[in-house]
Parts: structure tokens; sequence; C-alpha cells
């Protein structure tokens, strides 16, 4: 099934500048409906008022982390099914094996490019 | 005279007093033993004076040699000076790098915006803001130098605690785990590795298809093939 372009995208990242890289490239990739959160608890706020397509989130970040971001959607029924790609500097084994665990769909390992986001956003979601 | 001795003739003078009859005694005698034993007690106590002021003898020049070493650790310039000289430097690198990319990723959002359908106003556009993003890579050079000036001041305090904890033989205590760093170890919170991430892409990227959960197009042709 084809990528609705048009559906609400998540960028979760303390750093501006990280938010504004991954919004462009998400632009390029054809993404028009891009919102933004500054840590886990403002995300899971938004979250909890609007629906998102995907959600894309660093992992170190207060008051909340991506991780806990994460394991709060997996547990709440609403938001469960909500694709989810971990976006992070953290590249020990055990942050991948803890993430996966908690269901994450995908895990990027930062610096990453254009290519690696376009490639786990078609594993998470199909082609586009 | 010893310790031992004084109090043997303390005792022995004790002994005498009690095993004698004093009212038989000639007063004479039990003055000359009230005086022996005035004299033993004198040296005992004054014996016992000169440990005392020698164990605080000990303890003075130890403070006073650790006053010295704490006054060579300079810690009011470190304090005073270094520190903040540090916390200046690194406040800049943040400012000078954010700006930096501020530039260069507005000139790249305007590219990626720009009209390009007069090919030769459309290169003098992209050349301009090359330049531009040229220029601004200059916080480079910035802001390696004033890393090696906070790297030079860590050198300087690490050797400075490093002298004092040899001088006075310090060793390390056991520590209580912090509330931050009990959450930085629940939470995984390790930050960016030094030389590149120390679990690859690729390494991930087969721990997600081995999972089996993530089928890429790859497979899905592979299967195919």
């Amino acid at each position: 099934m084809a990528v609705d372009l048009a559906m609400p995208v998540l960028v979760v990242d303390d750093y501006k500048t990280m938010i504004r890289i991954i919004t462009n490239l998400l632009k390029q990739l054809g993404f028009e409906n891009i919102d933004d959160a500054a840590d886990g608890k403002e995300a899971l706020a938004k979250m909890q008022e609007n629906s998102y397509g995907l959600v894309i989130s660093d992992w170190n970040m207060e008051p909340m982390t991506g991780y806990e971001l994460l394991r709060e959607v997996r547990a709440d029924d609403k938001l469960k099914t909500t694709p989810f790609i971990m976006v992070t500097a953290e590249s020990k084994t055990e942050n991948v094996i803890a993430a996966k665990k908690a269901g994450v769909n995908n895990y990027i390992v930062k610096p990453f490019n254009a290519a690696t986001l376009k490639g786990k956003i078609t594993a998470v979601l199909g082609d586009f | 005279m010893a310790n031992q001795e004084v109090a043997n003739k303390v005792r022995g003078a004790i002994d005498s007093l009690k095993s004698s009859n004093v009212r038989e005694r000639p007063l004479v005698e039990v003055l000359e033993l009230s005086h022996q034993l005035a004299d033993a007690m004198k040296f005992f106590f004054g014996s016992l004076d000169q440990t005392i002021q020698g164990e605080f003898r000990y303890i003075a020049d130890f403070i006073s040699k650790a006053r010295d070493e704490i006054a060579e650790l300079c810690p009011n310039e470190i304090r005073e000076e270094r520190i903040p000289g540090a916390s200046v430097e690194l406040d800049a690198v943040v400012k000078d790098t954010e700006q930096a990319t501020e530039t260069i990723m507005t000139e790249a959002e305007t590219l990626l915006c720009a009209d390009h359908s007069d090919a030769d106003a459309y290169k003098a556009q992209v050349d301009d803001a090359m330049m531009r993003i040229i220029e601004a890579c200059s916080f480079q050079d910035l802001t390696g130098q004033r890393v090696n000036k906070v790297v030079s001041t860590l050198r300087h305090i690490e050797e400075r605690v490093e002298q004092f904890s040899k001088a006075l033989g310090v060793k390390d205590a056991d520590r209580q785990e912090s509330a931050e760093e009990k959450r930085q170890r629940e939470q995984l919170l390790n930050g960016p590795a030094v030389g590149g991430p120390e679990t690859k892409q690729d390494d991930i990227d087969a721990l997600f298809a081995e999972a089996g959960d993530d089928v890429s197009q790859d497979d899905i042709d592979s299967l195919f093939s």
C-alpha cells in the first residue's frame, strides 16, 4: 500500500537544528504535514491531542526521554500501533535491544543521511 | 624514664604507704613517701604531655603541609579564572556552531525553494549561497581553538588534583550514585560514542531484519530473484 504523504508526522528532538534537518529531509521525501516536539512529554501530549501516522524521535531528552515516550506510546491502547522510529546518537547494543524490546519499529543511529531515513521509513510504512 | 618504670615506681610507693602503719611511722618517712609519689606522678604527667604534644605537632605539620599543597593547587585561580574562562569558551563554541548551522541551513533551504526558471540568475544565486556556506564553515577553526583552551584547562586541573592526591596519599572513597547518574543509567543515556557509533547502522539493520518484523523491498526482491 502506498504511503499517504499527507499524513501527519511528529518529529521529536530537543535540538532545533535536528528537527530542522529531519523536517527538511521529510519534505524532500514528499511529506507535507510535519509537526514537532522538544521532548517526550510534549510529544505525548501532542499525540493524545492529534493522530500521527509516524513518530520519529530522539532518545536523549528531558524531562521525558524518547525511550520513555516509546514505552508510554506502546502502553496506550489508542496510540500503541503508531509507527515509531528512533533516531539517536545512542549506539550501544543495549540501547538498540532495549528499544526493540519496547516495540520500536526501526532504529537510526546519528549521524545519518537522507537515504538511510528513506530506507527506514520504507521498511516501516512501505514504499513511497 | 619509661612509662612502665614510672608506673612501677608509683605502684611501689602506693604499696609501701598501704603496707605501713602510718600512725606508727615517723612523719618524715611519710613525707618522703609522698615526695616520691609526687615526683613519680610529675614525671608521668610530663611524659604524657610530651606524647600528646607530639601528636598535636604531627597533626599541625600535616595540616600545614595540606594547606601548602592546597595553595599550590591555586584553587582560587581555578574557581575564579580557569573554570569561568572554560565555561565562556564552551558557551562560545555552542553559539558559534549554532550560528554557522543557522547560516548553512538557511542558505540550503533558500536554494531548495529557489526559482530556477532563469538558469543564469539561478546559477548566480547558487554561487552566492555557496560562498556564504564556505564562509560560515570558518567556525571550525575558531571552535577548534576554543576547545583546545578548554582541554588545556582540564589538563591543568587534572595535573594539580593528581599532585595533591599523591602528596596527601588520598584514596578514592566509596561514592553514592547521584539521582542524575541513576536516571542516566536506567534510561541508558550513554551519549554519542567517540570515534563513530559503537553499533554500526548495518548491524542494527541486521538485528531488526533477524527479528522478522521489518521486511525491506530488498528482502522481498530477494524472494523473487
